[in-house]
């Protein structure tokens, strides 16, 4: 193995940039790390490369633990995307330079160095200096640079990510064709999918400092084993249904699951179908191929070979669409179709079938549940009955800011632990429980985090309005606070208003009453002008559409009330609702004449539990 | 358009209208800068060039301009050296108080040169806060040589940070990094890596420096204790003569030393120009 991450950490404070990291890399292989910007992949280079230190792990080149070693005696060759050519030097003094401080005699560096001109492509360019070359010449004197001591590994950080698509093209071919002649292992970063399709031997997905899956491109991009793989590579539609019989269920139409895929009886499944995939004809299709419906062709885009649809098909029952995401207010899926440009379609209605698919594993909701210690039943129960209710899985988490009260929380930490065992995760932390809860919220990026409150300790509820105000400004984390654990949940309340963070609250929650399997009411408290219900009646018939499309029954109510507060609290207690969603004004920005801010009055007169959600998307 | 039609539009750029008021900047700047350095020139050359060539060549006139001299190449020389280290350490580390520190180092630009004087007495006087101990050692900094080196390293230190700062702050960390990987140690990547890209800024600090150095007065008059043969700089000589009445002398001095301002002030528009053109 030419290189060997094993558990490999990177922490900024309590940021967790690169976590656990573990990855093999073959002597000559082509590796290329893909992932969002700041999802810690060039973090994961500069590890390598010595620029920066681990929190935690370990590094192994060539079978050497370098680790501990400075950048310099590393052997690696780094390329960077600002190219970083020295400008009171020559090009060839440049590609010189790594063998003239190592002390290469100077006959030697010479051919070396006209070597490498040539296998860059830039003879006879030596002579020239920085300001006179293009970018791509840069790049390639970099490249070349890198490559002239003869390094264990090319690291290239974002290479061709400041030049221009044409040139970008190039030198990709002239990157893995030197580097399939030299055969020296490359590590490639770029945030570019068609760029690590193209060039890579196998790709590393990278998303919140975590390696999500490592393989052959092809590999990933037909079977990928994540919902966010899935997503991140390529396009495609992505459908949530439900496992019966050996076989995953969209609406009416149903698709075998594989047999090394376990899927319990009745849990969701996933399915993945590219643009390539889908099969449009203008008669009902006579052939066995599955049948998604008719649909409508709402938009082309001519692309030179081949000609994108976009066409809209009427809801499935019992499915939900997850990629690519619907617009607010849209009840249909969306569905993508790719066709060779001369062919064309006629009519608007088609028919859509399938000849070829993927189905993958649904990822486990996580829960954070925050123990504040005092009622560690409420907490246990509330955490159980949700895990049980949405298949999801938790971590238990205790705040303290004193060793002594640790001790304490330790212990009854453990006591829950022996209630029940399927609470595996316990976690507890030092510090001031929001900052704590963010920072775990930070590192493991949980769906929700629960606040369970013991309503009869008389201290709690002044110190739990500080965390959850402390929660919603420092994460955007949908947060449940439970003050009284009710004997179900049967009935949902979205409170939402008619800007964006209206139309996120009506996502997330619906989200969550869908996999309670419950219906919820859409509330909007008006104050009375006839322009003002209107717009909110539209906001609401869209709010419904949205719910619908998740496969959410519902129904709408606008209540007309001076003030909003009082209307919020008299509909869920004449609605007998057990659970209500209000949105929350996200970090950092409160109305300025608010004295007191409507979540949290909510927060502090409902008895139901209320799911707050933050203004930003989660 | 018809030819009894005034061009409005090119009204404005015609090259007659200029001449107002450039003619009345010049007409402020007279008095106020080209004049009195004309006059300089005028009166060191009022009594022929041979008074002027008597009046450089007494031995105070000599040593004063070879003094003034020395002192501005040793402070230029070892303010590049402490200049550079500062501007290194503030642009590359990150410390609790990098403020304050930074707004210290600049202070002697914004402190007049007299008060720089005092307070160098002050300290290393024979009755400063150190010069009190030093003086039972027989060491006294202040009124030597040494004295007006350390006034001058104080009044320029600015320059130079100011001038090799900012191009420290551009230079991205990519090339040092770069350096590293390429098996250069911390010293090679100074020496081959950003002493080169500092050149620029050296030498306009440098320049700077000099220039600053050889003009200084008010902290030089304080340290030095103007003492003729000893510690006397061009100015003080320029000044001492001026008092005592022979103003000849101090004009063929003031006379020498604004044809080296002008010709350091040249370089520096030939170099900062060239930089404008290349960017």
């Amino acid at each position: 193995m030419a290189i060997v991450l094993d558990r490999l950490s990177k922490s900024f404070g309590a940021q967790n940039i690169v976590d656990q990291v573990s990855l093999e890399i073959e002597r000559g292989e082509l590796f290329v790390l893909l992932g969002a910007s700041g999802s810690g992949k060039s973090t994961i280079l500069r590890l390598i490369a010595g620029l920066t230190q681990p929190t935690s792990g370990r590094i192994l080149l060539n079978g050497r633990d370098v680790t501990d070693l400075p950048p310099q005696q590393r052997g690696t060759g780094f390329v960077f995307q600002n190219y970083s050519i020295f400008r009171h030097m020559s090009v060839s003094d440049n590609i010189e330079f790594g063998m003239m401080v190592q002390k290469v005699p100077k006959p030697g560096r010479e051919a070396k160095r006209d070597e490498l001109l040539d296998l860059v492509g830039l003879t006879g360019l030596g002579d020239r200096y920085a300001h006179q070359l293009s970018g791509g010449q840069q790049q390639r004197v970099a490249l070349a640079r890198a490559l002239a001591y003869e390094p264990n590994v090319l690291l290239l950080d974002e290479p061709f990510g400041a030049l221009d698509v044409k040139i970008r093209e190039r030198l990709r071919r002239t990157l893995k064709d030197i580097q399939g002649r030299l055969g020296v292992t490359t590590i490639l970063v770029t945030h570019d999918q068609e760029e690590a399709l193209n060039v890579a031997d196998r790709i590393g997905i990278v998303e919140h400092g975590h390696l999500l899956e490592v393989d052959r491109p092809e590999a990933l991009y037909a079977r990928p084993r994540s919902l966010f793989a899935a997503t991140f590579l390529g396009a495609g539609t992505v459908l949530v249904g439900r496992a019966h019989g050996g076989r995953a269920h969209f609406g009416d139409f149903s698709l075998p699951v594989p047999d090394d895929m376990l899927l319990t009886e009745g849990s969701r499944a996933l399915v993945l179908f590219r643009p390539e995939h889908v099969v449009l004809s203008s008669e009902k299709p006579q052939s066995d191929l599955p049948l998604i419906g008719r649909g409508t062709i709402i938009g082309q885009n001519f692309a030179g070979a081949a000609r994108r649809l976009q066409l809209r098909l009427p809801l499935l029952k019992s499915t939900r669409q997850i990629a690519p995401p619907l617009p607010f207010g849209e009840e249909g899926l969306l569905v993508e179709a790719v066709l060779p440009a001369e062919v064309g379609m006629d009519g608007q209605e088609v028919w859509v079938c399938l000849r070829g698919w993927h189905i993958l594993n649904h990822p486990k909701p996580r829960l954070l549940l925050y123990d504040a210690g005092a009622g560690p039943a409420t907490t246990l129960n509330i955490g159980k009955h949700l895990m049980d209710r949405l298949n999801a899985s938790a971590t238990v988490l205790g705040v303290t800011d004193e060793s002594e009260a640790g001790l304490d929380l330790v212990a009854a930490l453990r006591t829950q632990k022996e209630v029940d065992l399927s609470l595996a995760v316990k976690c507890l932390r030092y510090g001031l429980p929001a900052e704590q809860i963010a920072c775990e919220y930070a590192e493991a990026l949980y769906e929700m985090v629960v606040v369970a409150v013991d309503y009869e300790h008389k201290t709690q509820p002044e110190r739990l309005r500080e965390t959850v105000q402390g929660v919603l400004a420092m994460t955007n984390a949908a947060v449940l606070v439970v003050k009284k654990e009710p004997e179900k949940y049967r009935r949902m309340l979205i409170c939402t208003a008619t800007h964006e963070a209206g139309k996120n609250n009506v996502r997330v929650g619906g989200r969550l009453a869908r996999r309670l399997g419950i219906p919820a009411t859409l509330l909007h408290v008006a104050s009375g002008s006839d322009s003002a219900m209107r717009f909110a009646r539209n906001h609401l018939h869209l709010a419904a559409a949205t719910l619908r499309a998740m496969d959410v029954s519902n129904n709408i109510h606008i209540r007309p009330a001076m003030n909003p507060v009082e209307g919020i609290l008299a509909e869920a207690r004449e609605g007998e609702y057990d659970l209500i969603v209000v949105g929350s004004h996200g970090p950092g920005s409160r109305p300025p004449f608010a004295l007191e801010d409507i979540t949290l009055q909510v927060l502090a007169e409902a008895q139901q539990p209320v799911l707050v959600i933050p203004a930003e998307e989660v | 358009m018809s030819p009894d039609i005034p061009d409005v539009s090119t009204a404005k750029t015609r090259p007659h209208s200029a001449i107002a008021p450039v003619g009345l900047l010049v007409l402020v700047l007279l008095p106020l800068l080209l004049m009195p350095l004309a006059a300089i020139f005028i009166f060191a050359f009022e009594g022929g060039l041979s008074t002027f060539i008597t009046a450089l060549s007494s031995p105070d006139a000599v040593f004063a301009l070879r003094f003034s001299l020395f002192i501005a190449f040793a402070t230029a020389a070892v303010n590049a050296v402490l200049g550079t280290f500062a501007a290194y350490i503030l642009s590359k580390y990150r410390f609790p108080g990098e403020r304050p520190l930074g707004i210290v180092v600049n202070l002697p630009v914004a402190i007049p040169t007299v008060v720089v004087g005092t307070s160098l007495l002050l300290l290393w006087g024979p009755i400063g806060l150190l010069g009190k101990f030093l003086g039972k050692f027989g060491l006294e900094p202040m009124f030597t040589p040494f004295g007006v080196l350390l006034a001058h390293l104080f009044v320029t230190f600015p320059y130079m940070l100011g001038s090799v700062k900012p191009v420290l702050d551009e230079l991205e960390t990519t090339y040092e990094e770069a350096a590293y990987t390429m098996g250069a140690s911390r010293w090679q990547t100074f020496r081959y890596v950003i002493l080169p890209a500092l050149r620029g800024g050296l030498f306009t600090g440098t320049l700077l420096t000099f220039a600053h150095s050889l003009g200084e007065f008010g902290a030089t008059v304080l340290v030095s204790g103007n003492l003729r043969l000893r510690t006397q700089t061009a100015p003080l000589y320029i000044f001492a003569q001026f008092e005592a009445g022979n103003v000849a002398n101090a004009n063929a001095v003031a006379a020498v030393l604004a044809v080296l301002s002008f010709i350091i002030f040249f370089f520096l528009l030939q170099y900062t120009g060239g930089q404008g053109r290349r960017a």
